[in-house]
């Protein structure tokens, strides 16, 4: 290499250095104004009112008051809040999975008559936006089958799919999977259930972890459901409880930033745990689709 | 006879079981695309077509329950026109704003993993109390932001309780919580092909080049799915008006979805809501053709060059 390339060539590495060096500052700066928001949120709730309310504010607490979180704890009623939500969330975790499972197992793998129609039927619901079914299907809950204050409207739509997307989602991983597989079973003598519980399943498994992923965000965010279905206050879900605490108690801002940490802390770990379901679930829906 | 006749009995036995398998994995699925779906679809134009209140019998009444949306309700027009402004910034700013962080993160350095995790930290916080939270922050004496336009000189703002600023108020709330988006641009980033920049390196490109005429027509199917999803969502947008500003000041947030559930879960105008569900409904598949027809024009995709 001639001493002019090769000068030529360091220089480009170095400029790259740079380049990345300052990267990093600036993908630094944008996760502190980013996670800014929490941090304020989380150390004004560990203060008294009258430091609040302080000019000008300061960055921490002067001394942290977990004991706030005690108070808050007795109007602010989080472990049933956790509870009820945890009675939602697990059962249509599960059955949104499985049944979402089954269906993506069926348009996959098994030929039958009006396959082309169900499927489309199915494609065509994934662009039909949740809030314009909300008023019939609350009549129908609520009227039709008489189930005021209840979860199940909550929870049994999940035991029907899960949802044309996860359905979606669990058809394209399993199309993924060599055939040959199966039909190896097949000459041993295995049925289509046995094919699908001891060799699609196995084989599926961060599919499905990433559905029940997305039904649990669903659940989580979701408010407007829970409030036209779930009425009375000792059936309140996480949501609706730090919904309606904030109203309750208007000015006091230190009790209403320790309730809206604690309707955090259950997302924040859960998201801690699954980490890398989360971002590879989310990228299996980018690229697939 | 009997013996070529004898395979294809078992081959049609082994069909019907088949199929019978598939009907049976199908179940709740058919049920709810009939009960959960395509019925309630139904029953939305039905119902929009009465005066039901939910205690009287429901009479039919035509079109009136629309005509009356599009011409005396006193909600209709601004509503429609605040979730509009909502959903366009809200769109636009989560699209550049994730659009660039990806492309940081897709860069060569420390520690990617976690900063991913950290942009998408928002995004698995309940709805709720992430409005709540920033409340405070928008608190009209001693939030954080009025703290800091106090700092740089300014006047203090009133954010969610002035009609000029609670809907960008919101929609930032909205960008801050699009972390969904960056992991999706980050996936797509690193699937383009890392030739084509080496070849156009070769050639001189520079930066800007390179991001105008490999990235972004690389990225142009994942942005169209990004720009659907985050569309859908933002047109549908309800939970700030719930949580937080009831639809106010004014009617300055008086988003689509949540008029529909004002008329019928607290007015109880059942038919009234049902008319104006349909509406939105229009509205979002208008902008989901719309999206879909022009992006046959704009969206790259490998081997369209001979056309």
């Amino acid at each position: 290499m001639s001493d002019a390339a090769y000068s030529r060539f360091k220089s480009k590495k170095r400029s790259e250095r740079t380049i990345n060096a300052l990267t990093l500052l600036i993908v630094i700066v944008f996760a502190l104004i980013v996670l800014f928001p929490i941090w304020w949120i989380f150390r004004t709730s560990l203060m008294t009112n009258p430091e609040i309310y302080q000019y000008p504010p300061a960055l921490l607490p002067k001394n942290w008051l977990f004991s706030n979180y005690e108070k808050t704890m007795q109007i602010f009623k989080f472990w049933k809040y956790l509870w009820n939500t945890m009675i939602i969330i697990v059962p249509s975790c599960l059955g949104g999975t499985f049944t979402a499972t089954l269906c993506g197992y069926a348009f996959a793998r098994l030929r039958f008559r009006g396959k082309q129609l169900i499927w489309s039927l199915c494609v065509g619901s994934m662009l039909l936006p949740a809030m314009v079914t909300l008023i019939p299907l609350y009549i129908g809950w609520t009227r039709g089958l008489g189930l005021q204050d209840s979860y199940l409207p909550l929870i049994l739509p999940y035991f029907c799919g899960g949802g044309a997307f996860n359905i979606f989602l669990i058809r394209q991983f399993i199309l993924s999977i060599p055939r040959e597989l199966d039909q190896a079973a097949t000459i041993d003598g295995a049925g289509y259930f046995r094919i699908l519980f001891s060799i699609i399943m196995p084989a599926i498994k961060p599919a499905m972890i990433v559905v029940a992923m997305f039904i649990f965000i669903g659940l989580w965010n979701d408010l407007l459901q829970q409030m036209i279905y779930i009425n009375s206050s000792d059936k309140y879900t996480i949501a609706l409880g730090i919904t309606n605490f904030k109203g309750q108690l208007k000015q006091d801002w230190s009790m209403t930033m320790a309730a809206t940490c604690l309707s955090f802390a259950p997302g924040v770990i859960f998201y801690l745990i699954g980490q890398k379901y989360f971002v590879e679930g989310i990228t299996l829906t980018g690229l697939k689709n | 006879m009997e013996t070529f006749n004898k395979p294809q009995q078992r081959r049609s036995r082994l069909h019907s079981n088949e199929a019978s398998v598939a009907y049976i994995c199908l179940i709740p699925a058919i049920l709810g695309l009939i009960f959960l779906t395509y019925l309630p679809l139904l029953g939305v134009l039905g119902i929009s077509m009465t005066n039901w209140t939910g205690l009287k019998k429901p009479e039919f009444i035509g079109f009136s329950n629309y005509i009356t949306l599009f011409t005396t309700d006193p909600y209709m027009k601004d509503s429609i026109l605040a979730t509009l402004y909502f959903a366009f910034l809200s769109v636009a700013g989560s699209m550049i704003y994730s659009l660039f962080i990806a492309m940081l993160l897709n860069r060569k350095i420390p520690a990617r993993g976690f900063f991913r995790a950290v942009f998408y930290v928002p995004f698995v916080l309940p709805a709720a109390a992430i409005y709540v939270g920033w409340s405070w922050l928008y608190e009209a004496n001693f939030g954080f932001f009025n703290y800091l336009l106090s700092e740089i000189g300014l006047n203090k703002v009133l954010f969610i309780a002035d009609s000029n600023y609670v809907v960008p108020s919101l929609s930032l709330i909205s960008v801050w919580l699009s972390g969904n988006l960056i992991v999706i641009f980050l996936a797509g980033l690193q699937n383009v092909p890392s030739v084509y920049h080496e070849a156009a390196e070769m050639d001189g490109a520079n930066g800007w080049n390179r991001f105008r005429h490999i990235t972004l027509p690389c990225m142009t199917p994942i942005i169209f799915y990004n720009l659907l999803l985050s569309l859908i969502a933002n047109l549908q947008v309800v939970t700030p008006a719930l949580a937080l500003t009831n639809g106010g000041p004014g009617n300055s947030s008086r988003f689509m979805t949540y008029l529909m559930y004002d008329q019928a879960f607290v007015n109880y105008k059942l038919g009234y809501a049902c008319a104006t569900t349909f509406i939105v409904f229009a509205i979002l598949a208008a902008f989901t053709a719309v999206l879909f027809k022009t992006s046959k024009r704009w969206i790259y995709s490998e081997g369209d060059d001979d056309k």
